[in-house]
């Protein structure tokens, strides 16, 4: 039997994992009465789901369709000028949902704020770009990686991957080594599918020796000319190694004496 | 379609027959001047930029997916080859957000030591902006000039780790080695030079240059709320005149102890931008100065002790039974960080380069996200490249200072 | 190598060097390879520091083009993504024979650490390389010696470069 492995997320897994480990959780703070992120909180309202402190910043998990309306009061009200990321990460396998978030700077305060938000497969999120320019890049980037539509976004494109690639190779489904169209996507480009078999699959095993092959391997001990057919064996040629004359200098100079 | 014959070549750059009498060329992906591999479709009319269109990509590693495939220490390496102009700097800001996710803290002397090499990556990576600015606009001296210093600095940082670009000099919890004897003397000695250089050659070869200011003087205008709006981060937002510095504002390692300046340039064009990573230079030297003498008064642990998540000095896993076993299970199934998720942001030469890591509890990260700085100013091409002229693209290119590593991961 | 030097002593005083068609192209060839700058990652900035002030580069009649119609050496500097695979072949075919590819550093070689999904797993599957140069990144040094080592290759051809043996993609 074939060992079963999960094709929903086809990521790196731990080998081995204890019967009893639970993985802790980082520790997550309420916030702060009179902090400068409870005025960030209150200013949200009704709109922040769920709000607290992580390692300094404040996360606050919203609905998706109020994206738009969150940052703006962000922006407009707290001060929070800048996006400096927005990413989203794939959570199909475990919800059927993505996790979207925005990373924010306020200037003025040095503080942080996350937002966090949830979409369904096939869902669509509002484009942030008359807010912030910076997430032209960003979100071209989201529907490269993870096909995710942005809605209203001046030029959704393929930013990262060429125009005609297949498949959104950050969700967890795609193998990191790419799939059957990304592994002959070049030779298919350049040359045409005919000269597949001509150039040969791509070889991911990084410590594969072919024992045959007389261009790539010296063999020491064993050397034949270059492209040599070696299939039926080769010659030995014994190494001349040069001669070492060892010096015992602890006993006495005389062998130093006679090699000068 | 053109008719291609003898007579009539196919200029694959060049679409002559537009009905509204604009041209459109295409810039990269291999172009001397275009700092890796960007490729810029304009659109002009005559020589001024009408439409610009910059499409990366093209250095595309799939570094974010590495991550989610290798363990937190095996990735360490990887995040060299981002910013590989100033390779410690990434892999500070990766040690660091994975330090904050375990909630650990490098011993003193890590901290001195790591500071120092941060610094020391940002002269690396301030001199060869200054070359390659210099070479592109058409200062060819500056460059050979820029990589003489350049080189003596990767001798420094060769001295300590062994290697001249991508160097893995921090581990997450700590340094792995201790300075060399005699590095210290040798890194003062560096700071003079580079002080005496930076007055006496660069700044001398081109602060009154007067080709120098026509070409960069007025030319890649950027607004205060452009920058920010535009994530630019660093030099380009402080060449902006908004003081923002991330050492400063939200202090990591030592630099709330550290006595430095932020420079700030009001012009918001190139050239103050270039006087801007000059001052910097200065600025590093002096960091660098201070922390020399603090490196002398630190204990010798170089890594946090933190048993679960970092292997044990090599002495004790050699001597102690209960190190061996934890140094074997950390080396075979790599260290399990609580749940959780974390952005940390670093000032890289460049700008801010944050890392957000989502952890799930597994030894592998459910997510990683590199926020580059240079892939926010890529975009920001678009817009202030947008009525200037042909020949003033590629000053534009270069005083973004992107390296395309980290632009496209 | 052919003799260069006249010896006017040993030949009757006559301006003459013998030698074969061969030895004095490969000669040439071999002593004025301009590569073209083909910086594609990490790599590039160790080809740019072997360019500039200590490495020097331009001593072994080595210099930089940017134009792939004037080059004769290709030194494919760094990873190769899927996405640029097409421009690296356009740009060898653009060059003018005889030319040569150098492969730098392990992501040209065979894709190094960058076992993923958009990066070419070794440029020899879509150009001949000459020579393949280890390292992550190679040092100066490790070019240069690479550059000598294809001067010696150069040497050893036929000045004819149909009675050469090239990897099959040649003719692709």
């Amino acid at each position: 039997m074939r060992k079963y492995t999960p094709k929903d997320n086809v990521q790196g897994k731990s080998y081995y994992t204890d019967r009893f480990w639970v993985a802790p959780r980082v520790p997550r703070h309420e916030v702060e009465e009179g902090s400068h992120f409870a005025d960030v909180v209150k200013a949200l309202g009704r709109k922040a789901k769920e709000s607290y402190v992580e390692i300094g910043q404040l996360v606050v998990h919203i609905k998706a369709s109020e994206n738009f309306n969150v940052l703006k009061t962000l922006k407009e009200s707290c001060g929070y000028t800048q996006c400096s990321e927005q990413s989203a990460v794939d959570y199909l396998a475990k919800d059927g949902e993505f996790e979207l978030f925005y990373q924010l700077l306020n200037i003025s305060e040095a503080k942080r704020v996350r937002v966090v938000c949830r979409i369904k497969k096939g869902e669509a999120i509002e484009s942030v770009v008359p807010l912030f320019k910076s997430a032209n890049f960003a979100e071209r980037e989201i529907f490269d990686m993870f096909g995710i539509k942005v809605n209203n976004h001046p030029f959704l494109k393929r930013i990262l991957m060429p125009d005609d690639w297949e498949g959104h190779p950050l969700l967890k489904t795609y193998p990191m080594i790419g799939d059957e169209f990304a592994s002959w996507y070049e030779v298919d480009k350049i040359f045409g599918k005919e000269y597949r078999d001509v150039i040969g699959p791509e070889n991911r095993d990084p410590a594969r020796i072919d024992r045959y092959d007389t261009k790539r391997f010296s063999r020491v001990g064993y050397e034949v000319p270059f492209g040599a057919d070696i299939s039926e064996g080769e010659k030995e040629n014994p190494i001349e190694y040069s001669e070492t004359v060892l010096v015992d200098y602890t006993k006495s100079s005389k062998q130093l004496d006679e090699r000068r | 379609m053109q008719q291609v014959n003898k007579l009539t070549p196919f200029f694959e750059n060049l679409n002559f027959e537009r009905d509204d009498n604009t041209m459109v060329i295409n810039f990269g992906p291999q172009h001397p001047s275009a700092h890796g591999q960007l490729r810029l479709v304009l659109e002009l009319d005559g020589e001024q930029v009408v439409k610009a269109y910059p499409d990366i990509g093209y250095l595309h590693r799939g570094i974010e997916k590495m991550a989610e495939n290798m363990t937190y220490n095996e990735f360490l390496p990887t995040t060299d080859r981002l910013d590989y102009i100033a390779s410690t700097s990434n892999n500070y800001a990766y040690a660091l957000a994975v330090e904050k996710l375990l909630g650990i803290e490098a011993p003193r002397r890590a901290q001195v030591i790591r500071t120092m090499l941060l610094e020391l990556n940002r002269i690396i990576s301030h001199l060869f902006f200054i070359a390659t600015h210099a070479l592109d606009v058409g200062a060819m001296s500056v460059f050979l000039y820029a990589f003489r210093e350049r080189e003596f600095a990767m001798d420094l940082m060769e001295d300590y780790c062994g290697a001249r670009l991508t160097h893995s000099s921090v581990r997450i919890g700590g340094v792995p080695l201790d300075l060399p004897a005699g590095w210290v003397e040798k890194l003062a000695s560096f700071c003079a030079k580079v002080n005496h250089e930076v007055e006496h050659t660069y700044e001398a070869l081109l602060t009154e240059n007067r080709i120098w200011k026509m070409r960069l003087e007025n030319v890649g205008v950027i607004s205060a709320e452009d920058a920010l709006s535009w994530g630019c981060t660093g030099p380009m937002l402080r060449g902006s005149g908004v003081k923002y510095d991330i050492r400063k504002e939200e202090p990591y390692e030592l630099y709330s102890e550290l006595d430095f300046d932020i420079p700030v340039s009001d012009r918001c064009d190139s050239y103050g931008r270039y006087r801007l990573y000059m001052e910097e230079m200065r600025q590093s030297v002096r960091i660098l100065e201070q922390l020399i003498p603090m490196y002398a008064k630190t204990e010798p642990q170089l890594m946090a002790h933190a048993p679960q998540y970092i292997s044990a000095p090599k002495e004790e896993i050699m001597t102690q039974n209960y190190a061996l076993m934890q140094h074997f299970v950390l080396v075979t199934q790599g260290m399990r960080p609580p749940k959780g998720e974390v952005y940390v942001p670093t000032e890289s030469p460049k700008g801010e380069l944050g890392f957000y890591i989502k952890s799930e509890g597994e030894p592998y990260a459910y997510r990683l996200k590199c926020r580059a700085p240079s892939f926010f100013h890529t975009g920001l091409l678009q817009e202030i490249l947008v009525g200037t002229y042909i020949a003033d693209v590629v000053t534009i290119i270069g005083t973004t200072n992107i390296v395309f590593g980290e632009v496209d991961r | 190598m052919a003799q260069h030097q006249v010896n006017y002593a040993s030949s009757a005083g006559l301006p003459i060097a013998l030698t074969s068609v061969d030895k004095l192209v490969n000669w040439g060839r071999s002593n004025s390879l301009w590569p073209l700058t083909y910086g594609l990652a990490c790599c590039a900035i160790e080809m740019m520091a072997s360019g500039a002030s200590r490495y020097d580069f331009d001593r072994m009649g080595t210099i930089f083009r940017a134009s792939p119609r004037q080059a004769d050496v290709m030194i494919l500097a760094g990873t190769l993504s899927k996405k640029h695979s097409e421009f690296a072949r356009r740009l060898y075919d653009q060059m003018t024979e005889p030319k040569w590819v150098i492969s730098m550093g392990s992501c040209a070689n065979t894709g190094g650490m960058f076992n993923t999904y958009a990066t070419v797993q070794g440029v020899d599957r879509i150009i001949p390389v000459d020579i393949y140069l280890p390292g992550c990144a190679p040092r100066p040094e490790t070019l240069q010696y690479a550059l000598m080592m294809l001067q010696k290759k150069i040497r050893r051809e036929s000045a004819n470069m149909n009675n050469n043996t090239k990897q099959n993609l040649r003719l692709v």
